[in-house]
């Protein structure tokens, strides 16, 4: 029955099970439902977000996986490429052909032969090295740029906010 | 504020408005004792009227809850989401329905109304259910006996409400009873197509785990077209009808241009289904077990195992043939590398000298380029005038030039092209960004466009003359190869502190003897002609570079054998 998504989709489940990416915890939120996802993302060390968890969704288009998921944030979050309601705007959850900006070249899209896994260790790089050259969140991509101790302040507290520390 | 949840409002919501009801009865049976009189006595009351009218609704609603949970069980929330969304588009449509049959507006149009947006909804949520289907791996029988359940009852209501429409039109005349025939026909179509859908699936279900049923998607997107192309024509019968009989139908605005663009849509996804199958079919071959198992033989596509209808790109990336066809419908790339498969065939057009075009700048970074670096092959066919390199190289690069077929050119020639176009990136420098690219020569752009079928077709086939035109466009490939290599050591060295090499002694290395570097050497000379006209006043640092370069070409004698 299982159409090619679901296939793969439990595949790339089991991939991750088998062999988890450092702390990046991934998964269908139920059995029966493996087109959403939740993932917790660490903070990187040694940077802005360090020391938080920060819980992520990911929803699969039913032609997964030619078309790249969406994923958002469903935490606070203050950074140049996290829209504010929580939207990731990255280029590898871009499908290759529209590109508003202008800015990415088409290896970094998405195609089949990205993974979860790799989505995830992107998102990973993007708490680390914000990108403030196309910014999804303007004032984030500002502070960035101008105050980067207001925005590591920022960060830090967003970071102990999903620790459940106030 | 006292929180409730919804299930409790909506209880107490039933109860409150049954209360209200009995009291409005009672009250009006005990004021006229009577059947008839109260009934009277109940129309003529406003208030009265409300709670009948509200009790009607949650009548309705209740009836809702029950088929809902009847066919549907719990509903998911991406589900419900769809059934707001459309659910407002179709309130407002209707809206601007009501407007044109104002006159005939009562309450038995209120009743065809609610009904009618009842059975739409029920058909949204039949088509999510079996969309969803392939998207759970946890099928109950349940679910087969509420789907087939439901479709059955909702074809034999379209078509019982197509038929009482018709009959309705032809005795009574025009009303609004077309627009409801209309909308009950396209609900039609809609209850079909699911129907289709969930045969597909099952018979899906049926195949064996390892080998899919490939003809579904092909099978899906046609009926979609059909679909589609009915949908259209009933519009069009619809529009024309309503503008004889009353006026131009405004409220179907919408759904005709929904139906109108999905019938584009689907179309466009057959022609580009058709055009990736036979670019498939005649392009590439199949791979066969041996290619499969020399590398990773799972398909970056579904992560499965290949073993058999394995389809080979140029590039040599293997992939089942049913997952490519649905990438190439998307997209004509290859999904691993990104190389365009439609357009490899498509040759360069113009020829020229070719030793001039690479290499063009003065060798800057006091000398630093290893003498196997300007190994550049002085083949006779360099086509390199007409072939731009463009700066910087984007990673679709290979995208631009002529591929071999594999199996004829044979991959063995060009060694470094299969690999090439996923190492692109690792050229950029670490920071992200090329550097200001050096004033480089005018070299054109490409143009492929221009090239004719005739053009194509002469690349295709065994004869001589078509593999000769291959072999030209491979050297084509190298010689650009080359000189990627080329420009890129140039733009390493310009990350180096430039030190800008004088001309005048690399006249003097001509003589350095042996094949590679005589050649090599031979080139930067000539390429370092126009640079001789700079000034020669800042004679100490000329002596510094020249002491420099001296040093350097020592080093490179001696390295000769
Ligand atoms: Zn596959
Ligand atoms: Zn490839």
């Amino acid at each position: 029955m299982a159409g090619p998504a679901l296939k793969r989709l439990m595949a790339e489940y089991k991939q991750l099970l088998q062999d988890p990416p450092e702390g990046i915890m991934a998964g269908p939120v139920s059995d029966e439902n493996y087109f959403e996802w939740e993932a917790l993302i660490p903070g990187p060390e040694g940077t802005f977000f360090e020391g938080g968890i920060f819980p992520t969704k990911l929803t699969f288009p039913s032609d997964y996986p030619l078309s790249p998921p969406k994923m958002v944030f469903t935490c606070e979050m203050f950074h140049p490429n996290i829209y504010p309601d929580g939207r990731v705007c990255i280029s590898i959850l871009h499908p290759p052909g529209d590109d508003p900006m202008g800015y990415e070249t088409s290896a970094e899209r998405w195609s089949p032969v990205q993974s979860i896994e790799k989505i995830l260790l992107s998102v990973m790089s993007m708490l680390a090295e914000p990108n403030d050259e196309s910014p999804a969140n303007v004032d984030a991509a500002k502070t960035y740029r101008e105050n980067r101790d207001d925005f590591k302040r920022r960060a830090q507290i967003l970071a102990r906010k999903t620790l459940g520390i106030d | 504020m006292l929180q409730i949840s919804p299930r409790l409002r909506n209880t107490l919501i039933s109860i409150g408005s049954l209360i209200l009801t009995t009291a409005v009865v009672s009250n009006a049976f005990y004021q006229r004792k009577q059947f008839y009189p109260s009934i009277i006595y109940i129309t003529k009351s406003n208030a009265s009227m409300a709670a009948i009218y509200f009790q009607g609704l949650t009548l309705v609603f209740l009836t809702w809850k029950l088929l809902r949970w009847v066919f549907f069980g719990q509903l998911r929330p991406a589900e419900i989401e769809h059934l707001v969304d459309k659910s407002w588009f179709a309130m407002t449509d209707t809206c601007l329905a009501f407007t044109v049959f104002r006159d005939e507006f009562n309450s038995s149009f209120v009743t065809l109304f609610t009904i009618l947006l009842f059975l739409k909804c029920f058909h949204w949520l039949a088509e999510d259910r079996i969309d969803y289907m392939e998207r759970t791996p946890v099928i109950t029988k349940l679910f087969h006996f509420r789907a087939v359940s439901l479709l059955t009852t909702l074809s034999f209501l379209d078509i019982f409400f197509v038929a009482y429409a018709y009959n309705s039109l032809v005795t009574r005349g025009a009303s609004y009873q077309l627009v409801f025939g209309f909308e009950y026909a396209v609900l039609c179509t809609a209850v079909g197509f699911t129907a289709i859908k969930y045969i597909l699936h099952c018979i899906d279900s049926l195949h064996d785990q390892t080998a899919p049923w490939d003809r579904k998607a092909a099978i899906l997107l046609y009926t979609e077209l059909v679909i589609n192309f009915s949908r259209v024509t009933l519009y069009t019968v619809f529009l024309v009808l309503m503008f004889k009989m009353q006026s131009f139908p405004l409220f179907a605005v919408r759904p005709i241009y929904m139906a109108v663009k999905s019938f584009k849509k689907s179309l466009y996804d057959v022609i580009m289904s058709r055009r990736a199958i036979h670019t498939m079919n005649t392009l590439y071959p199949n791979a066969t077990l041996e290619e499969i198992r020399a590398g990773d033989s799972t398909c970056i596509i579904c992560r499965e195992e290949m073993t058999t209808s394995c389809k080979k790109l140029p590039c040599n990336h293997i992939f089942h043939a049913y997952c490519l066809r649905s990438w190439f419908q998307r997209q004509q790339t290859c999904p691993t590398c990104r190389l365009d498969i439609l357009r490899p065939r498509r040759p360069a057009t113009a020829a020229a000298p070719a030793a001039a075009a690479p290499a063009g700048q003065p060798a800057p970074g006091g000398g630093a380029f290893p003498p196997g670096q300007f190994a550049f092959p002085q083949q006779p066919h360099f086509h390199m005038g007409n072939m731009a390199f463009p700066f910087p190289l984007p990673p679709g690069f290979p995208q631009h030039f002529p591929m071999p077929q594999p199996g004829q050119a044979g991959p063995a020639q060009l060694p470094n092209l299969t690999g090439a176009p996923m190492m692109y990136p690792a050229f950029y420098p670490a920071g992200g960004m090329m550097p200001p690219p050096p004033p480089l020569p005018p070299m054109p752009v490409p143009n492929f466009a221009d090239m004719s079928e005739e053009d194509l077709r002469r690349l295709e086939g065994d004869s001589r003359r078509a593999l000769e035109m291959r072999v030209a466009h491979l050297r084509n490939i190298q010689a650009l190869l080359d000189a990627a290599v080329i420009q890129f050591t140039q733009y390493l060295s310009l990350m180096t502190p430039p030190v800008v090499l004088p001309a005048v002694p690399l006249t003097s290395t001509t003589t350095i003897p042996t094949g590679t570097s005589e050649a090599t050497v031979s080139s930067s000379s000539t390429n370092a002609t126009p640079s001789e006209e700079t000034p020669t006043g800042n004679s100490e640092s000329d002596e510094v570079r020249r002491r420099r370069l001296q040093r350097f070409q020592n080093g490179l004698a001696a390295e000769q054998p």
